[in-house]
């Protein structure tokens, strides 16, 4: 659900660790401690590898240490800000096919959603995303949904500006939910630019508000993992 | 729509063409020069990550490791 779904869906990342999104209940984390163990995963970070970190949305970190995958990072969550639950997530995923092998990645939606957060890079990756997406889709005659997705989403202001063109009775209704809209709706691109300025900086603030207590409880682990040392 | 063509970076339009499983083909090229290069697999430093804790060290940087020799250091 990392760096490697931006690859699949067009961004371009050069991700040095792989993000697992999984469902945190017991069966399913003890499968995956099995598969931990036979990559000799060591748990790198605080919080411990159990569910009620997983449930609070902290990631548990691991360096495998076996065959081709020594070295590799692995971060593993079950819950992330503004994202739908696991089972809402893995109804919807893409599946695709490398080399023989099926790989289950995160929707492009809840991707695009996954990646508002507070840190400067996943910015670019998202602006990135959608205009792969757009780029991938416009000639196949695109469906009221994926319109209506990338009126929601899309931030290259001059793609927002001929959408809402070609698709005035939309705009307007989406205006609702997003409406800096109202400017693509208008051609005003430094507005427009301005606006989803604003935008990105309201999501960073409440991914900040989000993770405040979070960071303190990570804080707290930290200090009691070293007074063990 | 012709527009993409004229606002997206013709690099990034012929990234977007590829398949997935082109970039993945792609992707899996980038990684094995990386490592020869002495790439490491720690991830960069992000302190604007909610995980980032100032005390755990840091992966040494990729011309600072053994059988990395520099010919050239460029300056800041």
């Amino acid at each position: 659900m990392g760096g490697q779904a931006c690859v699949f869906y067009g961004a371009a990342e050069f991700s040095r660790d792989t993000d697992l999104m999984i469902l945190a209940d017991a069966a399913n984390l003890e499968r995956l401690q099995e598969a931990l163990d036979e990559l000799q995963a060591v748990r790198i970070a605080v919080p411990p590898f159990e569910a009620r970190w997983l449930e609070r949305g902290l990631s548990v970190h691991f360096r495998c240490s076996t065959g081709e995958a020594a070295g590799m990072r692995l971060d593993v969550m079950s819950k992330m800000r503004g994202v739908a639950p696991f089972p809402d997530l893995w109804s919807r995923r893409t599946v695709l096919e490398i080399a023989g092998t099926e790989i289950d990645v995160l929707s492009i939606a809840d991707l695009v959603r996954a990646k508002k957060t507070q840190r400067d890079k996943d910015w670019p990756m998202l602006s990135r995303l959608l205009e792969a997406d757009f780029a991938a889709r416009r000639s196949l005659d695109p469906d009221g949904a994926r319109v209506e997705f990338w009126l929601r989403e899309l931030r290259t202001p001059a793609l927002l500006i001929q959408l809402a063109a070609k698709h005035p009775e939309l705009t307007r209704r989406v205006v609702t939910f997003r409406p800096l809209l109202s400017l693509a709706l208008a051609g005003d691109e430094i507005g427009l630019r301005k606006a989803l300025r604003n935008e990105e900086d309201a999501e960073r603030e409440a991914d900040r508000v989000y993770w405040e207590p979070l960071k303190r409880e990570l804080e707290r682990l930290r200090g009691a993992e070293r007074a063990q040392k | 729509m012709e527009e993409l063509e004229s606002i997206v970076e013709p690099e990034w339009l012929d990234w977007y063409r590829l398949t997935p499983q082109e970039r993945w083909a792609e992707s899996e090229r980038l990684w094995i020069s990386y490592l020869a290069m002495g790439g490491s697999l720690d991830p960069e430093p992000d302190s604007q990550s909610p995980f980032y804790d100032p005390e755990t060290p840091c992966a040494v940087p990729a011309d600072g490791r053994p059988g990395v020799r520099v010919l050239r250091r460029g300056g800041v």
